[in-house]
């Protein structure tokens, strides 16, 4: 009996169970058909006329023609229906002219192709590549805002650089600190344009040009996004573009201020440099940097890391990393994020014709500066140098280095000056650090 | 705004090149210094390379003889 009676309750639980969850069930199936029937009120089934219209208005061609009017520009802001449409292809344009330099002419191609390539992603219209949530616009905030990207690739270039040349004749530092004139006589030169009323330029967006004759890529893109990231676009692209235009634009000022017996003037040869001296030396220009201008201790301690790393000698895995997989990695999403400031709103604007040629500018006046040191250094006793290499002073590693060795040669044959003008020219990074320190400390309060 | 941008930029470029010159003068002058005291104290072992000069010699002229002969080929050519 007792049996029998367990047996049924076990049973009445069994159907009660099994009813609650039927009904349950059958809520949701309630709550599913609701839901689909919500699907059905928002997709309505359109003619195929309608739908072929929609399409249409979504397309490249109909945003460049008719821009829409909601579509906003890559910072939030409303564009002007110029920069939404004809801007665009005018860019587009520019980009194909970027590709032209960098591959039939040669022109740094390591990044001004990505820098093109990045310029030409960022101006299609509705896609918004360039915009916050594009893949330019995240790459740009993850490596570009923040300044991470030219800071490794200087740990790629301190990994890259030699500073034997500089050990063995230390004086020749000098001409690396003359050439950053270019940077300061260009900041004047932008502020007597900007008092002249011809350009709106404040005086940090004048400091972030002028930077551009440092002819260090890497330093002018850390400056410009931390100064003027709206102009980073035009500096970026100036900058670059006048270091591969060294060969073309430094000769003509060397020739001109130099004396045919100058030129032939040949250095004494370089004493050996011992392994120690060269392990000592980036931890010694840290130390001073510390002591003197702390602000420039970001981009020469990343500098100095990959040269200490190199120098070393005991960590060559790391050494070819940074000279290597690292640097051409972080150059490739540097240009990206470069070329997403490429958009029209922000490239197609009178202040980018003022950067190129201030930029110019301040290339042509570092050269200057650099070969008239080297002159004034030979009005003092000692070894003599010759004025060539002072345009060497201008950074731009190695290039700046081969056309003072070229022009050398045109005069002597047997006058190897390659080895001379990397003194200068590893100085000219350092200086163009330093004056980038002083820049930076100068809009800190 | 009223402030003579000019000016500024004057102040600017004097400061600029003051601490880029001193930098570079005072880091000449360690340099040299760093130098002597490690010619010095510590100078490079000169007894490897006596070792590898004496017995790679035959080595030695043939690497010479092949730049001798690439000057001379650069300088015809």
């Amino acid at each position: 009996m007792k049996n029998i009676l367990i047996k049924f309750f076990a049973l009445m639980m069994l159907f009660a169970f099994a009813f609650t969850v039927n009904a349950a069930a059958s809520e949701h199936a309630v709550e599913s058909t609701k839901a689909s029937t919500h699907q059905v009120e928002t997709y309505k089934s359109q003619p195929m006329g309608d739908m072929v219209i929609s399409f249409l208005k979504s397309t490249g061609i109909v945003a460049l023609v008719h821009p829409r009017a909601n579509e906003m520009s890559a910072t939030g802001k409303p564009m002007s229906n110029f920069s939404k449409g004809l801007g665009r292809i005018i860019m587009i344009l520019v980009t194909f002219l970027l590709f032209w330099l960098a591959i039939a002419k040669g022109f740094e191609p390591l990044l001004l192709l990505p820098i093109a390539f990045g310029g030409l992603l960022a101006n299609i219209p509705i896609a918004g590549i360039g915009g916050p949530h594009g893949f330019l616009g995240v790459i740009y905030q993850a490596g570009l805002s923040n300044e991470l990207f030219p800071i490794i690739i200087f740990m790629g270039v301190g990994a890259m650089t030699d500073f034997g040349p500089l050990l063995s004749n230390p004086k020749t530092a000098l001409l690396g600190g003359a050439a950053q004139f270019g940077i300061f006589g260009t900041l004047v030169g932008a502020m007597v344009l900007a008092q002249m009323g011809l350009v709106d330029f404040t005086l940090k967006q004048a400091s972030a040009i002028s930077i551009i004759g440092g002819a260090d890529g890497p330093t002018s893109i850390f400056i410009a996004t931390k100064l003027a990231p709206e102009l980073l676009g035009a500096i970026a692209v100036a900058s670059y573009s006048y270091m591969a235009m060294v060969p073309i634009i430094q000769p003509p000022i060397m020739r001109a201020l130099t004396t045919d017996a100058e030129r032939r003037i040949k250095m004494t040869t370089l004493r050996h440099v011992s392994r120690l001296e060269k392990l000592i030396f980036p931890l010694l220009v840290l130390g001073l940097a510390i002591l003197v201008l702390p602000e420039s201790t970001p981009l020469i301690g990343a500098f100095m890391f990959g040269n200490f790393l190199k120098e070393s000698g005991v960590v060559e895995r790391l050494n070819d990393t940074l000279q290597n997989s690292l640097i051409n990695i972080t150059t490739i999403f540097l240009g990206l994020g470069v070329g997403s400031k490429l958009a029209a709103d922000q490239f197609l604007v009178p202040e980018t014709l003022f950067i190129m040629v201030l930029g110019i500018i301040a290339f042509a006046v570092g050269t200057a500066a650099g070969v008239l040191m080297a002159k004034l250094m030979n009005l003092f006793p000692g070894h003599k140098v010759n004025p060539l290499i002072g345009s060497a002073g201008v950074s731009a590693v190695p290039m700046a280095a081969r056309v003072s060795n070229k022009v050398g040669m045109e005069y002597d044959r047997t006058n190897m000056l390659l080895m001379h003008a990397m003194g200068p020219n590893v100085a000219g990074v350092i200086g163009s650090a330093v004056a980038a320190g002083v820049l930076i400390s100068m809009f800190q309060h | 705004m009223e402030t003579n941008l000019i000016l500024e930029g004057i102040k600017f470029m004097f400061l600029g090149m003051g601490t880029v010159f001193v930098f570079l003068v005072v880091m000449i002058a360690c340099m040299n210094i760093m130098s002597s005291i490690i010619n010095r104290y510590f100078p490079e072992p000169q007894l490897n390379e006596d070792v590898t000069t004496s017995n790679s010699q035959a080595n030695n002229k043939k690497i010479i003889a092949a730049i001798t002969a690439a000057i001379t080929y650069h300088r015809e050519g």
